[in-house]
């Protein structure tokens, strides 16, 4: 970790377990024909004993296959999970675009889907309203404005997001495969934002299957593999272990 | 954040209807000229006060806001629960939004009530001031009951149909149709341990004081003395139950709803 910078997120011992019900109670017939009966649960360890920090400024990928625990690991520093082992310690004001539009409505106009999501993602009106003309400016959709998202293209609604979620004010970002949905040219744009952010001095925490960005813009990864840290440090180690991995799943196991 | 929620809950509401907003007015209005009829005109309760009328409409406006605010607090949170599992913010705002949701359309609703009064040439009074302050507790109280529900239904599904179900004992348990004078004295007291009855007859007093004294009985007048804070404290006592119990269980509602 480099000498002279603070630490932007602390994550201690983490675990987080979900009971998969089989047939889940929650009906009261169960609880009545059952009082005492409990239902039978698949423990699910998505997390084991998660450590790792970031510094302040850095820009550190996550990486695994599916169902690795990485969108897990996001949510618990996120605060949308409650681990139930280990702290976790986020110094700063910590943005999750863990999808971006988040809380739109197909049925109101733009103008109001930025108020809301501005609003989740921690805006103040006053400064909706200050950067209002802005965030339609960046996502070139001054025409629109008064039209209802339902009439909006994808792409449309996925520069609206963009363009609302590049506003907030935040010390640490953390993006889950938001990234992947634009074509080439938003992804370039999304990346130039981001080469922006990180001279700004902001933290960045990125999730991605695409190992190419993870290479080219990542300072540190870590890798994820069913729910435990399997390698961290340098991007080129970690790709290349997590590459030998996959590589020793292919052939199977010897 | 609340402010900004609650409005867009409430334009949504009426997206796409051709009335939009009057519906708010129009489904009370709707239930009040049907149970005027059947129990004002055939029934002849009507007969027994020249206020059952209107009397009756602030009955059912009150309601209406009972039931819409705790049936929409009930479904608040499984109903988001895409957006609960992406951002993290208190949750108490989701249900506290749709419940000022429904307070927007009393607020309508009681202008029309306004309209019924001056029809009815009753000449607002200096205590009417009162009646804000008696439609905080009742907003309390809701409040209290829609964050129990909302918490509870994550977990049990059953909830709704339920709710559904003892919202219409509610109505026939509360005397909104029928004069409070009616019931025995311990049923009365029964009656005024819930809030909403004890805001009801509070605010009717206020309204209709030319009116027959039986109609008049308010919890103050049922309990005496200091028994008339019994309903208030259940109010504010449910707010609390509802606030500590919504506030345990958030923490997992994004794996749960």
């Amino acid at each position: 970790m480099t000498v002279g910078r603070g630490v932007a997120v602390e994550v201690a011992g983490v675990g987080k377990t979900f009971l998969l019900p089989h047939g889940h109670r929650t009906t009261f017939k169960e609880y009545f024909l059952h009082p005492f009966h409990r239902t039978a649960y698949e423990r699910q360890q998505a997390l084991s004993d998660i450590t790792f920090d970031i510094a302040e400024g850095e820009f550190f990928g996550i990486v695994g296959p599916n169902g690795s625990g990485k969108s897990t690991l996001l949510k618990v520093l996120a605060g949308i999970y409650r681990q139930d082992a280990g702290t976790v310690r986020v110094n700063g004001v910590l943005s999750p675009f863990i999808e971006l539009g988040v809380g739109f409505n197909m049925e109101l106009t733009a103008r109001d889907n930025i108020l809301i999501n501005g609003t989740l993602l921690g805006l103040t009106r006053r400064q909706i309203n200050d950067r209002f003309d802005e965030i339609v400016a960046f996502g070139e959709l001054e025409r629109f404005v008064d039209q209802k998202l339902k009439n909006f293209s994808s792409g449309m609604q996925v520069r609206l997001a963009y363009s609302v979620a590049i506003q907030v004010d935040f010390d640490i970002l953390l993006l889950d495969e938001v990234l992947a949905v634009g074509d080439q040219e938003f992804q370039k744009r999304c990346f130039e934002t981001l080469a922006e952010i990180r001279r700004a001095g902001k933290t960045i925490v990125f999730v991605s299957h695409d190992l190419g960005a993870i290479k080219e813009h990542c300072d540190r990864a870590m890798l994820l593999l069913n729910g435990s840290i399997q390698a961290m440090g340098d991007p080129e180690d970690v790709l290349a272990h997590y590459d030998a991995l996959m590589h020793r799943d292919a052939v199977g196991p010897i | 954040m609340l402010a900004v929620i609650a409005t867009a809950e409430f334009k949504l509401k009426y997206t796409g209807s051709v009335l939009g907003y009057a519906w708010s007015v129009l489904k009370p209005l709707a239930l009040f000229t049907l149970l005027y009829l059947v129990f004002g005109r055939v029934f002849n309760l009507n007969e027994l006060s020249p206020y059952y009328a209107v009397s009756l409409l602030v009955g059912i406006v009150l309601y209406s806001f009972f039931a819409d605010a705790t049936m929409l607090g009930l479904i608040s949170i499984v109903t988001r629960d895409s957006l609960i599992r992406k951002i993290a913010f208190p949750r108490i705002i989701i249900t506290t939004s749709v419940t000022l949701t429904a307070g927007m359309t009393l607020l309508i609703n009681i202008t029309v009530v306004g309209a019924f009064l001056a029809y009815k040439q009753i000449t607002p009074q200096l205590d009417w001031l009162l009646i804000p302050l008696l439609l905080v507790e009742l907003y309390a109280f809701t409040l209290g009951v829609s964050l129990i529900l909302a918490a509870l239904f994550v977990r049990l599904r059953d909830l709704q149909q339920v709710w559904e179900l003892a919202l219409q004992l509610f109505f026939y348990a509360s005397p909104i149709l029928y004069p409070i004078g009616f019931l025995p004295p311990w049923a009365q007291k029964l009656a005024f341990l819930n809030p909403f009855t004890q805001v009801m007859q509070d605010i009717r007093a206020l309204l209709f004081y030319p009116d027959v004294a039986s109609n008049r009985i308010t919890a103050a007048g049922a309990f005496g003395g200091l028994g008339r804070v019994v309903p208030i404290a259940i109010a504010i006592g449910t707010l609390v139950v509802g606030y500590v119990y919504f506030r345990r269980q958030e923490p997992w509602f994004a794996e749960r709803a």
